[in-house]
């Protein structure tokens, strides 16, 4: 009937073959050959001959799974252990949830000639640049201008929050790779893991666990997705410090503990920066994304573009996601750029 | 003399590969460098060395780039453990300190000077003065005085505030040495301290290194690849080649008394009327009157002998210690000290 009888009537399998008729419903393959009236006997050239795959065994043999099976058990896997699975990350994700929300309410709820100024004073603290200050200022009062700044501040309070609790748990992490490799040779995979994975695909699953009015579903997106460069550069950053330095610290008779946090840590700094810097970054590429699972802010909008080809929108809203693109992104640099000048050999 | 003992180290080996202890039972049954890396892929770091450091003296090891000196500094403190053999200090088995008592002994009892200096960039001057202090959880405003004080001493006043990246090569080493000085420890580890150092600076340490001792009487162990420094400094000197001892001693003697063609080679480039002293090179007095043609000490080198007799070969030099006479140097002597080959090969028709 099909190319591999042979393999199963070769290994006297044909009865427990028949035994498994399939109660699946048709698939399209299927369907199409039914269609064509083929009954599927004509002889098959060697070109034709198909890749022994799970599809073309089944088609030999009903007890045979098929690739949708593969795909089904995953999932009916993943649905029997999701509400253990919520059981235990509900409780200690529900923190998540709290700062989100109080720091959505906090930067919507304060009038903005407090927020803007106290921004001002963040970007002058963290630079000492009036340069930079004037532009975040300039950008700032644009966007609110437009009357986007709602939006402007839910975006900029996620990343907050989500770049903040990044690093309060990347840098931990990227610590202990550099002090173990036996922790770095497994870290690094699921790490290699979480930046090439599709930022789409971790959403299905926490879309399973979570329930989508929770803000707490696209926090965890965005933090999975930008917290990998903090946690590589934190091990990268302590890896590469000075040997003839750590020798020394040794040498002065520092405990493992002084030499973390006298030694390490400071020296590290400017490859832990570089790290937050594009943590920031990620994590606002990501709440576009994410507006996809309710997060607000300006990827809503672009979201809204899209839906209802609203063309202007979108672009007004992209525009904006791009100014608050180089408002961080030149923030942190510059604030990165005085911790290299203080430290530089 | 035992009793002046400061360190101690005894039979030392050390290995690097996988499996150091398979390889030491072959080195020990005599298998070489070379061979080992062979037959075993294991690199013989140290083979049985014995040296006796005196207190309040320096030791200079000295060798080429791969002859160990750097492993063997770093076993003192411990920095690299052996893989045999004993280290005493202060009459007490160093290998046998668990990590408190090690940390003990680093902070107050060794100090480090670095080649490369090792200070921490985002600290200041002040502060990488006082890092032994510091890490022993004493204030900056508690050991401020102090640091101070052996910054000033090292010619570093007015620089407390700078950071590392600001000063030049010299006054970092400067830093490295303020930093041993304040920990106040008896004993001083130098590791090729002054060797990323032009010579003109280097030389100017090596002024200061002694002026320091002249005053503190430290036990300083040096290491140095370079002859010239090794003499200059040395009051007790170790030769070491593919981790061996070839020689050790007094400088003055290795030179006039090599016991290597290595140490032969080695030492036939030197200024050699610059590094011997009279003392070296005198003879017991002979009891008959003679004409002398002045008096020198014994503690001259002859290149100041030389410039006195103003190259006349026949005069002879009564050598004085404390007003009394001690001996007698002749030029024809001196001027035969100064052939480097011709005392060498003297030496060996002496020993047959």
């Amino acid at each position: 009937m099909a190319t591999y009888d042979f393999v199963f009537s070769a290994l006297g399998l044909e009865k427990w073959c028949s035994e498994g008729q399939s109660s699946a419903p048709l698939s399209m393959a299927q369907l199409l050959s039914k269609a064509k009236g083929g009954d599927g006997t004509e002889a098959i050239s060697i070109w034709d001959l198909p890749f022994p795959s799970l599809d073309a065994l089944h088609k030999s043999c009903s007890a045979w799974p098929q690739s949708r099976d593969l795909t089904k058990g995953l999932e009916d896997g993943f649905l029997q252990i999701k509400d253990n699975l919520s059981l235990v990350l509900d409780p200690i994700t529900q923190p998540l949830s709290w700062s989100l929300d109080g720091a959505l309410y906090a930067m919507l709820h304060t009038p903005w000639w407090i927020v803007i100024p106290v921004l001002l004073a963040v970007v002058f603290l963290v630079t000492k640049s009036w340069k930079l200050v004037s532009f975040v200022a300039g950008s700032i009062i644009l966007l609110a201008f437009i009357d986007y700044y709602d939006y402007a501040m839910q975006t900029l309070s996620i990343i907050f929050v989500c770049a903040f609790l990044c690093v309060l748990v990347g840098v931990p992490i990227g610590i202990a790779m550099s002090r173990s490799d036996v922790m770095q040779r497994m870290t690094i995979p699921i790490l290699d893991m979480l930046q090439t994975l599709p930022p789409f695909v971790y959403l299905i699953p926490l879309i399973f666990l979570f329930s989508v009015t929770e803000s707490k579903l696209y926090g965890i997106a965005i933090i999975l997705y930008a917290i990998v460069p903090v946690i590589r550069l934190t091990n990268l950053g302590i890896r590469l410090v000075d040997k003839e330095v750590i020798e020394a610290a040794d040498a002065f008779g520092m405990t493992p503990w002084q030499k973390l946090y006298k030694v390490q840590i400071p020296l590290a700094l400017p490859n832990i920066m570089a790290g937050v810097n594009q943590t920031i970054m990620m994590s606002l590429a990501m709440v576009v994304i994410a507006s996809l699972v309710s997060a607000p802010g300006l990827g809503v909008l672009v979201l809204k573009g899209i839906r209802n080809l609203e063309l202007g929108v979108g672009l007004v809203s992209g525009l904006g996601i791009v100014i608050l693109a180089v408002i961080l992104d030149r923030v942190t640099k510059a604030s990165l750029a005085r911790i290299n000048a203080a430290q530089k050999q | 003399m035992t009793s002046d003992v400061k360190i101690s180290i005894k039979n030392l080996y050390k290995i690097f590969g996988p499996e150091p202890d398979v390889a030491l039972e072959y080195v020990r049954k005599g298998m070489g460098k070379a061979e080992l890396l062979e037959k075993h892929n294991h690199v013989l770091g140290l083979r049985d060395i014995n040296v006796d450091m005196q207190e309040g003296e320096i030791t200079v090891i000295m060798g080429l780039s791969g002859s160990g000196k750097s492993t063997l500094i770093r076993h003192l403190n411990r920095l690299i453990e052996p893989t045999s053999g004993e280290i005493w200090v202060d009459g007490e088995d160093v290998l046998s300190f668990n990590e408190t008592r090690l940390r003990q002994l680093r902070r107050k009892h060794m100090s480090m000077v670095f080649q490369k200096f090792a200070l921490l960039p985002h600290r200041t001057v002040l502060e990488n003065a006082g890092m032994a202090m510091d890490v022993s959880g004493v204030s900056t405003a508690d050991f401020e005085d102090e640091a101070r004080k052996w910054l000033a001493r090292v010619g570093l006043e007015g620089n407390e505030n700078q950071y590392p990246h600001q000063l030049s090569g010299g006054m970092q080493q400067r830093v490295g040495i303020a930093r041993a000085l304040v920990s106040n420890s008896p004993i001083m580890l130098m590791d090729e301290a002054f060797s990323a150092l032009d010579p003109l600076i280097r030389s100017d340490m090596q002024d200061l290194l002694l002026e320091l001792q002249k005053e503190l009487q430290k036990t300083i162990v040096f290491i140095t690849h370079d002859l010239d420094e090794a003499l200059k400094l040395a009051d007790h000197l170790v030769i070491l080649k593919d981790g061996e001892v070839v020689q050790q001693g007094d400088p003055q003697d290795i030179l006039l008394n090599p016991g290597d063609p290595y140490i032969v080679d080695f030492i036939s480039d030197i200024n050699r009327a610059r590094v011997l002293r009279v003392r070296s090179v005198m003879k017991e007095p002979s009891g008959e009157a003679q004409d002398y043609a002045g008096d020198i000490s014994e503690k001259d080198n002859l290149e100041s002998v030389l410039s006195l007799s103003e190259g006349d070969t026949n005069l002879t030099y009564r050598v004085v210690r404390d007003g009394k006479t001690v001996g007698d140097l002749s030029m024809k002597e001196l001027t035969r000290a100064l052939v480097p080959t011709a005392a060498a090969s003297e030496e060996r028709q002496k020993g047959r």
